[in-house]
């Protein structure tokens, strides 16, 4: 493999890049092997895909490129919060990641309920100077107070690509009827967070052995199963007048919920839904102290292993780090996960990216605000599903690109995946370097990662968004 | 009800102080190097049988002290020893001062309400503050789960769990294993079926005694109500430490049948208030410890609670007060217990370089 490029600098149009004798991925036609790509002046001249004698030597192990990410879900936190996150380190965060568009969540302060704070988010995107597309959900509720709409159509007409008041569920059953009505007439998805929260009142960790031993709070799986039936069920009450109602349920995290899409789906329900790569690849007992993926964690008859039992506890328990919204899981739910994205069930992997600044994590675990900084770790750990054979690499891909492009409706480039004569939207990693997870290392704000100390395969080497460097790796 | 002390047999003893004076024994040896490894007790989940068994016989040098005319000794001299209780306890931060002192150690006492919390000053702040005024051991209790690895993390001595939120109170489980020890015949709690009786969910006693009474051979059952087992199942099943299984049940009857020890454990009044139970009258109709109710265990079962009670509701007066509880031997005991386990973390092995920064 070579990589040829003309000099440049972040935010810069690519002039000239040339990559010969790599892995390309293009879930788009669905189509992966060795191939070539050229850009010239940030348009992709030219996809060559080689075969025969020409392919030989060249494998998924090595350098790949694909269409740039798109995340559904990530917390930039400006404005309000700009301790932990700025639009500016959110965006370059995204492009370390290999993410080339990025929907924000809309809990600020003030939440983006309405169009100003959405013209101030665009703004902030602009200055930044980041060619990262950045697009934004808009509130539920108004104040996401839950108790009115927002603007709705207001935010529709600026450009809002759904509604979420993410962060907590739409608790009333009867506002979230309207919002799924609402939005539908608009052709927005609702994006829900189901939770019901009379059951994680207080709640620590996912209920469980971990929770038991540790004494946390339990976080049951039903609580999140029950909200998913709910709001399945409305949607099916809301079809028969909206047939443009469209759900997402957004970071599913147990077998329970999963189930209950799949059915959904095989009845022709529009719902989508997405998972994110610490409930992929993480699990409860992290809590305790164990550090092992979450495959490892899974005994042969498909239940969850005892860490103490087979003595992986490595590190100090209540780690702040692993405190998180839905609650890492157990091992069976991770599987689950990971089956739900292998067969079609999860569209999309979101991160959820939730970087939070130490003041708000460097304190007890059950006073440790929600959140893993996870936007650059995404592939990394994906990666790593991947390497230990649980998603194939293609399918991996396609959950980071056509997937979230296919619940967002066409976004333009990006969604066309390594088409010619696009603006270019391209991550190149290298699957045969690993990177060391370090706060330094991280372009976000929020140090807030369980993988701190930590190698992660696959390196990302080069992002370009729309034409445009947004990230490059610096040469060893 | 006879005590034996010498059931449990006491380890040597040496001065902590690291100043020349009278030692405790005169001409004994220091306690041997390297049997104690543990910069901070946090949990009973780290301490193998051994180290058990090294802090019962160090307890029991202890309760020889006590039993003096004067029970004080200097070993621990010039050592600041500091109370840092978020939750308002009277009985273990007395204990554990009454233990200090009596090993002249410098006592402090800091009574963190809720209140330090909501004006924004952070536990770590905290215990930076107090280490700087001299601790060099930090007692702490908290209610929230995990509060202690996170002042270990910070602090430069030694951190003393004295209870974390639902999680774990280990000085109590030895206290608890101690007083089993010199009250059961043959000395030792291997085989012996031990009764932890009461709202299991919440307790952070039960937790850490499951953890060291499995440890110590006890066939240990847990009872209540089911809204107050929740998740122990599951625990049981896989066993304490993924091996040391133990039994969970409902059935009052069949938990006590035969047993030699009934641990009963408090039940707080917001646990109607949440829902999980219908009223203290019902729990004490099912679940209280009454005199006919433990005629079903052993004749000379032992009555244990960790203090405070509500008599007449998880335990009936004359259970409490009888012949056979050893309620009042337990609170001694803690005594003894805390002084063992000062001591022993003030012999612990320091990390010299650790701190450099």
């Amino acid at each position: 493999m070579t990589i040829a490029a003309a000099p440049s600098s972040v935010g810069a149009r690519l002039a000239d890049l040339e990559i010969s004798r790599a892995w390309l991925v293009d879930p788009a036609t669905g189509r992966e092997g060795p191939g070539e790509i050229v850009v010239t002046d940030g348009v992709i001249e030219a996809v060559t895909w080689l075969e025969g004698a020409e392919a030989d030597g060249i494998d998924a192990s090595g350098v790949v490129v694909a269409p740039g990410f798109i995340d559904l879900h990530a917390h930039f936190r400006e404005p309000g919060n700009e301790d932990a996150e700025t639009i500016a380190t959110g965006l370059a965060a995204a492009a370390h990641g290999g993410f080339t568009t990025v929907c924000v969540m809309p809990n600020t302060t003030p939440a983006l309920d309405e169009p100003s704070v959405l013209a101030r988010t665009r703004d902030a995107a602009a200055a930044s100077g980041s060619p990262v597309t950045l697009l934004a959900h808009g509130a539920v509720s108004a104040g996401r107070a839950g108790e009115q709409l927002a603007a709705l159509g207001e935010l529709a007409d600026a450009g809002v690509v759904g509604f979420s008041d993410d962060g907590a569920p739409v608790r009333s059953a009867s506002l979230f009827r309207n919002a799924l009505a609402y939005a539908g007439m608009l052709g927005l998805p609702i994006i829900d967070h189901p939770e019901d929260v009379t059951l994680t009142d207080g709640a620590e960790a996912n209920e469980g052995l971990i929770s038991t031993v540790l004494g946390l709070r339990g976080w049951p799986a039903a609580a999140e199963a029950g909200a998913v039936a709910r709001d399945l069920a409305i949607l099916a009450d809301v079809l028969r007048d909206v047939p443009g109602a469209r759900l997402h349920l957004t970071h599913l995290s147990t077998a329970g919920s999963l189930d209950l899409v799949r059915a959904a789906k095989a009845r022709g329900l529009p719902v989508t839904c997405d998972i994110t790569p610490h409930h992929l690849a993480l699990t409860d007992e992290w809590v305790a102290g164990a550090r092992r993926w979450s495959w490892e964690a899974l005994d042969d008859d498909g239940s969850a292993r005892d860490p103490w039992r087979d003595g992986v506890i490595r590190a100090a328990p209540f780690d702040p780090a692993l405190r998180v919204n839905p609650p890492l899981r157990s091992a069976v739910d991770a599987a689950a996960c990971l089956a739900a994205l292998a067969d079609g069930t999860a569209d999309a992997i979101a991160t959820d990216h939730a970087p939070h600044a130490e003041v708000d994590k460097a304190v007890e675990f059950g006073l440790a605000a929600n959140g893993i900084s996870g936007i650059e770790t995404a592939l990394g750990v994906v990666l790593a599903a991947v390497d230990a054979g649980r998603v194939p690499l293609a399918t991996a891909i396609a959950r980071l690109t056509t997937g979230p492009a296919q619940v967002l409706g066409d976004l333009g480039p990006g969604s066309r995946g390594l088409a010619e004569g696009e603006s270019a939207n391209i991550v190149v990693f290298d699957r045969s370097a690993t990177w060391w997870v370090e706060s330094g290392a991280l372009a976000s704000k929020g140090k807030n990662s369980p993988l701190l100390g930590r190698d992660l395969p696959g390196r990302v080497l080069l992002t370009v968004a729309n034409g445009r460097v947004a990230y490059e790796a610096a040469e060893d | 009800m006879v005590t034996d002390p010498a059931l449990v047999e006491p380890v040597e003893f040496a001065d902590r102080s690291g100043e020349p004076g009278p030692l405790v024994e005169p001409g004994a040896n220091p306690a041997p190097a390297g049997q104690w490894r543990h910069r901070h007790l946090l949990d009973v989940d780290v301490l193998t049988a051994d180290e058990l068994d090294l802090v019962m016989r160090t307890a029991a040098t202890m309760a020889e002290i006590l039993a003096r005319p004067i029970p004080k000794v200097p070993a621990l001299r010039g050592w600041g020893v500091t109370n840092l209780f978020y939750e308002a306890s009277t009985r273990t931060r007395v204990s554990f001062e009454v233990a200090a002192k009596n090993l002249s150690a410098d006592v402090v006492n800091v009574a963190a309400s809720a209140s330090s919390v909501t004006k924004g000053e952070s536990l770590i702040d905290t215990i930076r503050t107090l280490e700087a005024l001299g601790a060099r051991i930090l007692v702490m209790r908290h209610a929230t789960s995990g509060a202690p690895w996170l002042a270990a993390e910070t602090f430069g001595g030694s951190v003393i769990n004295a209870g974390d939120g639902w999680h774990a109170h280990p000085t109590q489980a030895l206290l608890d294993l101690y007083t089993l020890r010199t009250h059961l015949p043959g000395g030792s709690v291997a085989g012996r079926k031990v009764v932890i009786l009461g709202d299991v969910l919440h307790s952070r006693v039960a937790r850490s005694n499951l953890w060291s009474l499995t440890a110590a051979g006890a066939d240990v059952w847990v009872c209540g109500p089911a809204t107050l087992l929740r998740g122990f199942e599951a625990w049981a099943a896989t066993g304490v430490g993924g091996t040391r299984r133990f039994t969970v049940t409902s059935d009052l009857a069949a938990a006590l049948r035969d047993a030699d020890a009934v641990m009963a454990l408090r039940i707080q009044r917001e646990r109607m208030a949440s829902g999980l139970l219908p009223s203290l009258r019902e729990y004490a109709a099912r679940f209280g410890l009454t005199r006919e109710r433990l005629e079903a265990a052993k004749p000379d079962a032992l009555v244990m609670h960790p203090g405070p009670m509500n008599e007449g509701v998880e335990i009936a007066p004359d259970v409490a007060a009888g012949s056979q509880s050893v309620i009042t031997d337990q609170v001694a005991n803690g005594v003894a217990i805390r002084m063992a386990v000062l001591y022993l973390l003030a012999g612990a092995p320091r990390p010299a370089a650790e701190r450099t920064e």
